[in-house]
């Protein structure tokens, strides 16, 4: 096949004593979309960082364009025509959106930058994507969607031989992922080889034209996507690990409630929501990324106050009473973003959990270590977490686990109420289903969980009921066993439909 | 097996990876140890018993009030107030006494109170507004020696001999009160930041603010408390300053704050917060004094002695910033 742009042959890379490739080929050809797959660790950010010229293989050939790579040189693999865009955003939030397009080589005349020639330019560059963004507007300002899409159009500009996309859709909703998969279609039909690292089937199913799976450092499965089943890639990703369950909820009867928001307007995000959290639930709020769900968590938290209306706990108000207070009424919330907003890198396990409150495990504000390792290593086994030592570093866990850490923060803080948003966002198949168990097991001993996600087709699998919000409005409410995604999805998307056609 | 978590074999290789934080306390006791003999072999006097306690209590001078400035600087945030912070509370101390006729027990207490409450209002006005600590405390420190220097017309304010005094400015046994007083508050500070979950949330506020704030954690009221701790140990260092020269003198500390800030970054603390220790600093602060007094002792012109300070200082955070890097 010597149409292929990329050809990886027999590549193996070691880290100290992990084995991150073991003998991996991979190619692909000019307009064809790859969906890379696996779980976290399996060696794709490994295979990634060899195509962009980020590291060298220890053994076995990469050649790009016929040509091979001899050296590290992420400027060589550039040239070469490889492109990667990250899953973290590596744009200049205060800077406009044409600026950032062409930044490092903004086009210029007489050594003076030419912002005309530079709209020009970029408006053409977003128009092929299919994007009405105006060139002049700043870059933070825009949802984090259109800056992804701002991401790849930049790695576009460059006019890439292969394009490397790595998870581009996991912080967004479903319309928004739709503008993602449209760009990339019209990437491929340009001709561009495009590598797509995701997690989620549904969208790979929606354009990818073979599929590529890597267990430990191995690739499992390269097939075309249409010859593979979605639970044969779902099997080659996990190894003989069992399938999560897809087990149904029974409705749990209709037991006393614990929080309540009435009237609860918060401009311009939310209208008007009433909503009632029960014992022993796990309550899920369904909707596109921006439809006002983390700020209803915030608020139902004490965090931020609502322009209008209460939240009482029990009969209680606890309107924007700060979580100081309500952590000692019993509610917890974890944040959308664990790295940035969760966890504590440079503390231990131990203490990010203990955190919550340290009253358990000190006596007059000195801390006992006695307590502090046993009350914590409860948590740390209850929740799974894989760990060493309950002293290992918050910064040296994968994904998965600083999210089961930052959760079970307020298992050991006793909450009844567990407010979680995204829990399971950027974590890898087996911890999710861990997180799901979880999720039921703190149902069934009683306490209150919502859920948040965007990743509609899990809130099936976990929750009880479902709320479904659309432009800071209630529009829908789903009991289990009585829906499927399909009934989230359209509840979504429906009532935006309806605004529009208004 | 002592530690649980090395107990399996994989893990014997982490055993003995230390942190970036322990590797560079070992360099500065290293390099201490290294400068120490050196010094020692130019110049007998050095040795001296008399000149380690000279030594020990010139650090003081550093140390006590370098003790809550890791604290601060862990934190995420910074004072720059120490330098007339100290020199301000000890011309109060004086004033108290000369003009408003308060005995010393009394002006001492008033004094140490004094510097608490325009500490924790330092604290506050960052934790509550968000004004970067930067700022506020850059306004403390032309407003405190203005002060100071407005309320004397920049002469010292003596101070009557009194036993207390006498003791702050002199020695137990052999060694200086001052040396004696900075190790027990740096047993006390070690303490607080080790073991206390006033000292771990500093930790985590200095970390991820965020995330201390999302964990249901009174962020306002510990950045109170560590400018309150800063301020209490300035005013404290302003009597044992005091009593040193038995007088309150505006221009005293001149350059203290970079001084302790040297110290604590030398000693490994991360200016951009959340990590630290105050062992780390104990070093640097007997770095930085070891260096001046062997300078002095050396015979090197007092000018030029500022610029080999500039350059070793630079030189050890460089060593320490490659080092950590290659860790990581």
């Amino acid at each position: 096949m010597a149409s292929n742009i990329v050809e990886l042959t027999k590549v193996s890379k070691r880290y100290d004593n992990v084995q991150a490739l073991f003998e991996v080929d991979f190619s692909i050809a000019p307009g064809e979309v790859r969906a890379l797959l696996g779980k976290n660790g399996a060696g794709k950010s490994t295979l990634i960082k060899l195509l962009s010229g980020v590291e060298l293989p220890d053994e076995g050939k990469i050649f790009i364009n016929g040509k091979p790579i001899h050296k590290p040189s992420i400027q060589t693999s550039k040239e070469f025509g490889v492109r990667t865009v990250y899953q973290e955003l590596s744009l200049i939030p205060g800077m406009s959106v044409m600026e950032n397009l062409f930044i490092g080589s903004w086009p210029t005349s007489f050594g003076v930058i030419d912002y005309k020639q530079m709209r020009t330019e970029c408006s053409s560059a977003l128009a092929e994507l299919g994007l009405q963004i105006d060139p002049d507007a700043i870059l933070g300002d825009l949802s984090i969607a259109d800056q992804q899409l701002i991401e790849i159009a930049r790695a576009l500009s460059e006019n890439p031989a292969v394009l490397i996309l790595d998870e581009p859709t996991s912080s967004l909703g479903a319309a928004e992922v739709d503008r993602v998969l449209n760009a990339v279609l019209a990437i491929k039909l340009r001709g561009v080889a495009v590598i797509y690292v995701s997690h989620r089937l549904s969208e790979i199913r929606k354009i990818a034209d073979s599929v590529t799976v890597m267990r430990n450092g191995s690739v499992v499965e390269s097939k075309e996507m249409s010859k593979i089943a979605n639970h044969e890639v779902v099997k080659a990703m996990l190894g003989d690990v069992d399938m999560m369950e897809r087990e149904r909820i029974g409705r749990s009867g209709e037991s006393s409630s614990v929080l309540n928001v009435s009237g609860v307007s918060f401009s311009p995000k939310l209208v008007d929501i009433n909503l009632t959290v029960r014992e022993g639930e796990v309550l899920g709020l369904s909707g596109l990324l921006g439809a006002g769900r983390s700020e209803l968590l915030q608020i139902m938290a004490g965090i931020a106050s609502p322009d209008h209306g209460e939240v009482s706990l029990k009969g209680q108000s606890i309107t924007g009473r700060g979580l100081t207070y309500t952590k000692r009424v019993g509610i917890g919330i974890t944040p959308e973003d664990r790295k940035r907003d969760g966890i504590f890198p440079d503390l231990g396990i131990d203490e990010n959990i203990a955190i919550s409150d340290w009253k358990k495990s000190a006596k007059l504000g000195i801390i006992r270590s006695r307590l502090l390792t046993r009350f914590t290593t409860q948590i740390v086994s209850a929740m799974s977490v894989k760990t060493e030592s309950n002293r290992t570093l918050a910064s040296k866990l994968s994904g998965g686990n600083q999210q089961k850490v930052v959760i079970g923060r307020w298992l050991f803080a006793e909450s009844q109420i567990l407010l979680l948003d995204e829990p399971t966002r950027g974590v890898d198949i087996e911890a999710k289903a861990q997180i799901y168990e979880l999720l039921r097991g703190l149902a069934r001993s009683g306490k209150s969980v919502v859920f948040v996600s965007s990743e509609i087709e899990e809130l099936e699998l976990v929750c009880d009921r479902v709320v479904t919000i659309s432009d800071g409005r209630i529009v829908a409410e789903h009991f289990s066993p009585e829906f499927t995604t399909n009934d989230l999805l359209l509840a979504a998307l429906g009532a935006s439909e309806k605004l529009e056609a208004e | 097996m002592k530690s649980k978590g090395t107990s399996n074999g994989s893990s014997t290789k982490s055993k003995l990876r230390l942190s970036p934080q322990r590797l560079n306390e070992i360099g500065l006791a290293v390099a201490l140890l290294l400068i120490i003999v050196f010094l020692s072999l130019r110049s007998p006097f050095f040795a001296s018993f008399a000149n380690m306690w000279a030594i020990l209590g010139d650090a003081a001078l550093i140390g006590i009030v370098a003790w809550p400035e890791t604290l601060i600087i862990i934190a995420g945030d910074i004072d720059l107030s120490i330098g007339p912070a100290v020199a301000f509370w000890s011309v109060i101390l004086a004033e108290l006494m000369a003009k408003f006729h308060f005995n010393l027990g009394i002006a001492i207490i008033l004094t140490l109170f004094g510097g608490w409450t325009v500490g924790c209002f330092a604290g506050w006005l960052r934790g509550r507004f968000g004004v970067p600590s930067f700022i506020v405390t850059l306004g403390l420190w032309s407003s405190f020696r203005g002060a100071a220097q407005f309320m004397t017309n920049s002469l010292p304010v003596s101070i009557n001999q009194s036993g207390l005094m006498n003791f702050l400015s002199g020695k137990i046994g052999p060694i200086p009160t001052p040396a004696v007083l900075m190790f027990v508050l740096f047993f006390i500070f070690a303490f607080i930041a080790r073991r206390t979950t006033f000292g771990r949330t500093v930790y985590a506020v200095g970390g991820n603010p965020r995330a201390a704030m999302l964990a249901g954690i009174n962020v306002i009221k510990i950045r109170v408390l560590i400018f309150g701790l800063s301020g209490l140990l300035s005013a404290f260092l302003g009597l044992v300053i005091a009593a040193r020269l038995s007088s309150g003198t505006s221009s005293a500390a001149q350059g203290l704050e970079f001084t302790v800030i040297t110290a604590v970054v030398v000693g490994g603390t991360s200016l951009s917060g959340g990590r630290g220790t105050l062992l780390g600093t104990l070093l640097g602060t007997l770095f930085i004094a070891v260096i001046g007094n062997g300078l002095i002792i050396l015979g090197v012109n007092s000018y030029f002695q500022d610029v080999l300070t500039g350059f070793l200082i630079v030189g050890a955070v460089l060593i320490n910033t490659i080092v950590s890097r290659r860790r990581e």
